[in-house]
Order: structure tokens, then sequence, then C-alpha cells
């Protein structure tokens, strides 16, 4: 192991006493192109201590570059066309997920991930959502919405192996979500079984980068309290691999909650302001720079960036924000 | 002569019938093993491992946090995660990250902590099970340095030797008193042995009890407690041959004897204080050293005791005597202060609970044959709970 020697160790606390030692790393276009500038001239990059070790390749997060984009970027928005078909294939799968770096999971997901896919649909869209229950205890899909009793994924339970359609159209326009319904609820969605469900409005919202943030946390040793938490399901993956984002068009996240036993969850931005519409139904926005769901809560957040370099996010629960659930944009010309 | 002969060759094939259940167990074992886990096919499924890391030592020094940890189950554990206060930090390992069972890594943390501040350190297994280890206060390791041997040595030098020394010099007094009162200082001599054999055993099954299963039990304290006392016997038989006693020591060899018994004793103090204090659990103040040394006072009378009477001994014997009794002290103070062992720490008090009850056997048989009135007069009694008493309320003073 590499002797640590006192004055190292002093140049790193001194970088983790400068008031904000991020802002001045000078992030390179390519991460790889120059790892010693993110080094704040240590020699070693172990010496650094603070937030400045917690940005780049050496944060201890799970996953590879661009893993998690399917779970990040929705995709685009289809133009409004009543009655249409909207067709998605859900599968639950037992699944052992890496959550932390080196920590394994032993998540209940749809099709493999957690959270599970974003679902997308423009209102007056009819969704049709075929389930297939390939895990080992009964599950359904609940969606937030407006539609039939029948189609609420409360009282139909499938069983392993069994499978459902559910068929409703998509209203009304606005940021949602769907989760597992089935009982004990709590073991059922802090297993992992739920996911982001956007219903686009008539009038298109306007051209944005559009990212979705779902909020969660992991009890890995079943004592009732998260011993991580993330966005998008990784502990700390935005902060080894910054979102890269342009500051001449809005940032749009559709933020949701979906943390079990912590009564809330919060997103706070760095260096910047934004409009928060509160479950993305109307115009109402709040300005501002940290906003609180509570669980199953969402919003939709946009942001037009005032300067370019690298800004944090993260929950303004400092703890939440400790255990992975933090990271960081790349703001860009 | 042949029946002669039989015998004989049957005296020498006992040994060789003595393998015989050793050799079928061997296959029996073997056996079972290449079965694989047919009788848990039968019953059910094995629980999962706990997964759960033993957090041994928690060190800090300027900037950084040592952590040494222990996988205390059969199935490998895996280092993953580290937090201190509930916050996910980087971490290099001076050691295995994978640790198979009853293996140690030390887990190194920069870490600019708060002194005198609580503080939690949290340790998770791949599996994603969190151990967490609270330190009440968190407070700066001393490491070996000339400085810190010194001063380990001086904590040593005060509860252990100082005390001893200024117990011996009731000796003069002792030599005046009358025989029952000689008795009765025997009879205190072997209360407050029995009182630290006891204090000992205690400490000594707390102790184990903080083991890994796989290390403790309360066997080990019996193996210790059992070792101690019959190397004693032996030592005691030995000296008593020496001195010419015959039924057992008396005088030098008897003082000789309470000398290593209450030094046991004083190493596996030593040990505590030194371990106690280096991990930031205790504050050496003047008062706990006071306390100590007045505790300890009493175990220079105990020495003294069994040399009232017979020939002068020399001031050389008794310092001997002394540095036999107090000396441990310093070195286990610096095995605890440096090194930190429980394992060290269940070995030495169940030694020293061992030692304390063989002396007092010792004690008890001289005085059944020396006391007027033999071990049942009242000096001896009250002799023996004075001793006890005396013991207690001391040591309420370093509780």
């Amino acid at each position: 192991m590499p002797k640590f020697t006192r004055k190292g160790l002093l140049a790193g606390a001194a970088a983790g006493a400068a008031a904000a030692p991020f802002v001045k790393v000078a992030w390179p276009s390519d991460a790889q192109a120059d790892p010693s500038a993110t080094h704040l001239g240590h020699d070693h990059s172990h010496a650094k201590s603070g937030h400045a070790a917690m940005v780049g390749p050496d944060v201890p997060a799970p996953g590879g570059p661009n893993e998690l984009d399917s779970l990040l970027l929705p995709g685009g928005a289809l133009p409004y066309k009543p009655g249409r078909v909207r067709t998605y294939d859900l599968v639950a799968l037992d699944r052992t997920i890496e959550v932390a770096q080196g920590v394994e999971f032993n998540a209940w997901t749809y099709n493999g991930t957690v959270p599970g896919p974003i679902i997308r649909a423009t209102e007056g869209d009819i969704l049709e959502v075929r389930f297939t229950n390939g895990g080992s205890h009964p599950h359904t899909i609940h969606f937030h919405g407006i539609h039939p009793a029948n189609m609420d994924g409360v009282f139909e339970i499938v069983e392993p192996g069994a499978e459902l359609t559910y068929k409703f159209p998509a209203r009304p326009a606005g940021f949602h979500l769907y989760h597992c319904h089935a009982t004990p609820l709590k073991k059922h969605i802090h297993k992992g079984l739920y996911g982001a469900f956007i219903i686009d409005p008539k009038e298109p919202r306007k051209p944005a980068q559009e990212l979705v943030m779902v909020m969660n946390g992991y009890d890995t040793d079943g004592d009732g309290e998260n011993n991580f938490y993330t966005v998008n399901g990784k502990a700390f993956y935005y902060a080894k691999y910054p979102i890269r984002v342009s500051r001449s068009k809005t940032v749009r996240i559709y933020l949701a909650n979906l943390t079990e036993f912590d009564l809330i969850n919060s997103f706070h931005l760095h260096g910047d302001f934004f409009r928060y519409y509160p479950t993305g139904t109307g115009d109402q926005f709040e300005y501002t720079d940290t906003v609180v769901q509570t669980q199953g809560q969402r919003g939709i957040i946009e942001i037009d960036f005032a300067n370019t370099g690298l800004f944090m996010f993260h929950a303004h629960q400092s703890e939440f924000a400790e255990l992975g659930w933090m990271g960081f944009f790349q703001v860009t010309d | 002569m042949s029946d002669t002969a039989a015998a004989v060759r049957a005296g020498r094939n006992w040994r060789l019938w003595a393998f015989v259940p050793l050799i079928l167990l061997t296959g029996v074992v073997a056996l079972f093993s290449a079965g694989g886990s047919s009788i848990t096919g039968l019953l059910g499924e094995n629980p999962p491992p706990a997964d759960e890391f033993d957090i041994r030592r928690v060190e800090f020094h300027p900037g950084e946090i040592r952590i040494r940890v222990t996988n205390p189950q059969r199935d490998d554990l895996t280092i993953a995660s580290v937090t201190v206060d509930d916050a996910i930090l980087p971490y290099e390992v001076d050691g295995p990250t994978t640790l198979g069972r009853l293996r140690s890594s030390e887990i190194v943390v920069q870490y600019d902590w708060v002194p005198e501040e609580p503080i939690s350190v949290g340790v998770t297994s791949s599996t994603g099970i969190q151990t967490v280890e609270e330190i009440p206060a968190a407070v700066e390791t001393p490491t070996a340095s000339a400085k810190s041997v010194f001063g380990y040595a001086l904590i040593g030098f005060l509860v252990g030797i100082v005390p001893v020394a200024l117990g011996l010099l009731w000796l003069p007094s002792l030599r005046r008193a009358a025989p029952e009162w000689l008795a009765a200082f025997m009879a205190l001599t072997a209360g407050l042995l029995t009182f630290l054999a006891v204090e000992a055993l205690s400490e000594s099954l707390e102790l184990q009890a903080r083991l890994p299963s796989a290390l403790g039990g309360a066997g080990l304290v019996l193996l210790g407690v059992a070792s101690s006392y019959l190397i004693l016997t032996a030592i005691s038989s030995r000296l008593g041959r020496g001195s010419g006693g015959g039924a057992g020591a008396t005088g030098m060899a008897l003082a000789t004897l309470v000398a290593i018994g209450i030094g046991l004793h004083n190493m596996g103090e030593g040990l505590a204080i030194g371990s106690s204090f280096a991990l930031g659990e205790l504050a050496l103040g003047t008062f706990f050293v006071v306390g100590f040394m007045i505790h300890n006072v009493t175990e220079g009378l105990g020495i003294a005791a069994p040399l009232s009477e017979g020939k002068r001994v020399s001031w050389e014997r008794l310092a001997v005597l002394t540095l036999i009794a107090g000396g441990p002290a310093i070195i286990g103070a610096w095995l605890g202060g440096f090194l930190t062992s429980d394992l060290l720490g269940v070995v030495f008090f169940a030694a020293a609970a061992g030692a304390a009850f063989e002396v007092v056997v010792e004690v008890a048989r001289y005085v059944a044959r020396k006391a007027p009135g033999g071990l049942t007069s009242p000096h001896v009694l009250l002799g023996f709970l004075a001793g006890v008493a005396v013991m207690y309320v001391t040591g309420l003073l370093v509780a």
C-alpha cells in the first residue's frame, strides 16, 4: 500500500478546506485526456479529500460510462394523435444488481434495472403495457394517472409466470410514475419495482435537453434504513460520470421520488436556479434551487444555465448526498 | 513365563490400538465430505451467512482513520464500502480486500475527524451488510515513539511498582505483630487475592464474549485458568522443596508465589489501562492513577505478610519481589497501548485468575498450619473478609 506522507496529507486537507474546491477543477472536455488536471496539483490521486475526491474517474461508483443512458434520456415526445396505440413490454425479473461500488443488492426489477424503463406517451394515446411476471413473487403494475378501476394494478395480482396487459388512455399530461402494488407494499417498492411515466401534453413542450431522474434508496442489510441513496439506481454514478449539457438550451429534468423508508427526498442545484412545475401538469412554477418531494411526488425542473463549468446537484439532506445521491452537470457552451 | 510375555506385548499394543478410533474417524469424515451437502439436501437450506465484519480497532491519526476489520465467519467476506458518520468515503485497504476466515485487513480513510466528538465508522460487505462501530469520542491514537513508550512505562510504574513497593514497607511493622495478627494479615492477603481472581475471571469472560465466536468461548478462559493454576502449583512444589518446607511453601517461597500471582494480575491490569487509553475509552486523570495506587498498595501488604516471620530479607530480594509483582504492569501497558488484542486480554486475565486462585490455596494451607486456632479462628475469618472489603472499597476509586 502506498504510504501517505504528512506533506501530502496537509495539502489534501487544505484543498478540502477551500470553499468550493470542485469549482476550481478545470474539467477537460475529455476526462481521460488530462487526468492530472483533476488532481489539484497533487502527486497522488488518493491525497485528495472532501468533494474534490468525489468527482471524476476516482469516485467509488459502479457501472461504466453511458450505462444508465436508457434511464436518463427519455427519447423524444411524439406529436398529438388521439387513439394511437403505444405498446410497452415489462417483465418482472429477480436480479442481483450493483447499487454502489462493490455492493450487490438482490433486487426485484422491471426489465432488469432499478428504476424500471421509462414509459412515455402523448396525451390521447392508448397505452398497452404487457406485463409478464418472470419473478418469484406475485407482482402488479400500478400506474399513476386517470384510468378504469380494473387497470389500477391493485386487485389484479399477476402470479409468477402469469401475464396481464394493462390498457388505458394516457392522461393527464404531466410527469407520473408506476410501481408494483402487491403486498407487502413497502417490500415490493424498496426492492426496486418502480419507474418513470411521462405523458406529453397535446401542445408540445418547448424543445429542451431532457433528462429523467428517479430518486431512490437501498436498504441492503434489511434493518429498515437505507444504506445507499441514488438517482437512477447507482450511488455516485453522476459524480463519476458528470452529465454533459449545453448552456444554449433549456435542461428539462423529470424528477420523481421513490425512496422508501425516508419521509422525503430532495433535489438541490448549485450555482443556478430553475423553474419547478409540480407534477408537470400546469404552467404554475416556483423559481428556486431546491425542491422537496415525498414518496410518489414528482415534478418537472427547467434550468437555463447562466454559466459553464462543473455544477453539483444532490439531495439537500446531507446524509443522502454523502450516501450516494450526488452528481455533477458539466455545462459547456 | 509366557503369561508375562503376553502381558508385556499387550502393554506395548495399547498404543497401537489407541490409533484405531482415530483411523476410523478419518475414514468416516472422508466419506461424509465426499458426499457433499447431502444432509442439507434432506433438511432444507442453510441460512445465509451473517456477512458482518468484526471491527477490531479504530485508530485516529492526523487527517486519517485506520479501521482494523476481521472476518469472523466461515465464508469469505469482501470489503465494498466504507462510511464515516454515515458518509461514503474513498478508502485504501492495507491487506486483502476479500478476507478468508479470521483474516484481517486495515482500512485507511482520509478524514478530518473532530477531536473529542463522537464518531461512527461503518464497513459494508459486498452483500450490502453494514457493520457500524460507534466511538464515543475520537482521540488521537498514540503511536509508538520514545515518548509514548516512556509514557506507558510510567503508567505501569505508577500503578504497579510504586504501590507494591510502598505496601512492602509494612514489613517492619508486621515483623513486630502478634501471631494472631500475622494470621489475620495472611488471611487478608488471601482475601485480596480471591478478589483479584474473581475480578480477573469476570474480566476474562467479558472479553472473550467480544471475540469472534470461532476464537472465543468460556473454554478458552478455562484453559488459561487451568494452565496458570497448574504451572504455579508446579513452581510452588519446587520452591517448597527448595526452602525445605515439605508440606507447602512458606516465607520467601510463598512471598514469591504471591508476587507471581499479583504480577500476572497487574499485567492484565496494565493491558486494560493501556488499550483503553489508546482507544480513547479512558481518561487517565490524576484521580484514576491515585485510585489505582491506593487499590494496589494492599498487594504489597500481601507480599509482605509471608515474609514477616523467619530470617530477615535483604533489600535486593524485596526489590526483586517488587519487580515480579509490579513490573508486569509496564509490559501490560505497552502491549495494550500498541497492540490491543482482546485475545491477549482474555489469556492474560484468565492466567491471572488461575494464578491468584492457586496462591490463595497456598496461603490457606500456610495459615492452616501456622495460625493459632487454624483456618477458622476469628482473626483469619475477619482478615479474609477485610481483604475482600478493602479491595472492593478501594476499587470504587477507579470505577
